[in-house]
């Protein structure tokens, strides 16, 4: 297997932020091409269940370790990070409160990522009934659908909140196998300055990118 | 042969006349690219949010290309879609992007446009009614030949997130 590379991944599901909600815990698993292979770490887990803080940041904080490596011959298929976030209702149930999902990055080095969370909605008057009068929401049977490129057109959501993930990223042998992953020394992006702060609130990665 | 891999999101929308949105997309290439893996289609979830004005779709796109030549680098083209409560569509906006020429991650935002309506007929049945003028051929989109018999509005943005894996182009002698 001379002709693989190594993607390593360490970080932490680090909080998540729910206006409307308490006691939250969440689910994760990493998803991945045929070509890919875990060679050591889990590819899911569940963190504890948490009570928002009592201040303005209102923050449910996990703290929730990610620490896998997987190796591949072909980019096809990145890694990407689903994460579920589900909480308690009034009646003791588990209900989903958001489902949300990111690619691992293909940059080096640090990245905080500020996943958007959305909830499946019922498609009808009738059906939001019966989910008020059961108790049981809409959620995904499997979860995984959100990391497919397809299956989720049929799919009306709400997004409510935002779950907060950092990622350490490194790589091995990407380079000696032909791949580019990174610009060139000479090429420039120039992206306008309006464009960035518009978008500041996507990714607070971009908060430190040097403007010039 | 080289090797082209595209990795990212669509990641949502905002500035739309509603909130309740949803997007198709399809990545066109020239005849010298062949897809090897990945979809080069879709259609996003609707996402009408609660907390911000973005709609968001999180939606991934991975797609790896053969290239032979580089006539015909690949575009990804948009169309935004509103679906109101009696579950219509109508169309919001077009656009399109070309795929960033230089390997690693770039933010991208794609500003869209839709025809206008022509006459204050269709002014009041568009606001009253929905629906109004949309293209016929799409493929409008993606070329400049036949831009200028439309009359358009403009649109509000959409955010998609590329990444770019270039295999073997220094290889062939190709810079980027």
């Amino acid at each position: 297997m001379e002709e693989s590379f190594v993607v390593s991944i360490t970080g932490q599901i680090e909080s998540c932020e729910f206006s409307r909600h308490d006691e939250l815990y969440c689910k994760y698993c990493f998803m991945f091409g045929s070509d890919w292979v875990v060679t050591s770490g889990l590819e899911e887990g569940i963190s504890q269940v948490s009570r928002k803080t009592n201040d303005e940041r209102s923050l449910v904080i996990w703290n929730l370790p990610l620490d896998i490596s997987l190796k591949s011959t072909n980019p096809y298929g990145w890694p990407r990070l689903v994460v579920c976030v589900y909480g308690l209702d009034a009646f003791g149930n588990d209900v989903v409160r958001g489902y949300g999902m990111c690619h691992v990055p293909l940059r080096l080095g640090s990245h905080f990522r500020r996943l958007p969370m959305f909830v499946p909605v019922s498609a009808s008057q009738l059906q939001k009934f019966t989910a008020w009068l059961t108790g049981r929401r809409p959620e995904y049977i499997d979860p995984r659908i959100l990391g497919l490129g397809e299956g989720r057109e049929t799919t009306r959501v709400s997004s409510e909140g935002y779950t907060n993930v950092s990622f350490n990223v490194m790589r091995k042998n990407m380079s000696q196998l032909g791949y580019q992953v990174g610009p060139s020394t000479e090429a420039r992006t120039v992206v306008p300055m309006e464009r960035i702060t518009s978008m500041g609130v996507l990714n607070g990665e971009m908060a430190n990118m040097s403007l010039h | 042969m080289a090797e082209v891999h595209i990795i990212g999101q669509i990641i949502g929308g905002r500035s739309f006349p509603s909130k309740s949105i949803f997007c198709r997309w399809g990545i066109w290439a020239g005849s010298g690219w062949k897809l090897i893996e990945g979809l080069k289609e879709g259609q996003t979830q609707v996402d009408s949010p609660v907390l911000d004005d973005i709609s968001f779709w999180c939606h991934p796109i991975d797609v790896h290309f053969a290239v032979k030549s580089l006539q015909g680098w690949p575009k990804l083209h948009l169309q935004v879609y509103h679906l109101d409560e009696f579950g219509r569509i109508e169309i919001f906006g077009y656009g399109f992007i070309h795929i960033p020429s230089s390997p690693g991650v770039h933010e991208i935002s794609c500003l869209t446009w839709r025809p206008a309506a022509a006459s204050l007929l269709q002014k009041l049945r568009r606001f009253f009614l929905g629906g109004g003028p949309y293209l016929r051929n799409p493929d409008l989109v993606l070329s400049s030949a036949e831009r200028y018999r439309l009359r358009t509005e403009s649109m509000g943005e959409v955010y998609v997130e590329l990444g770019v894996i270039l295999r073997n182009f220094q290889t062939f002698g190709v810079e980027v």
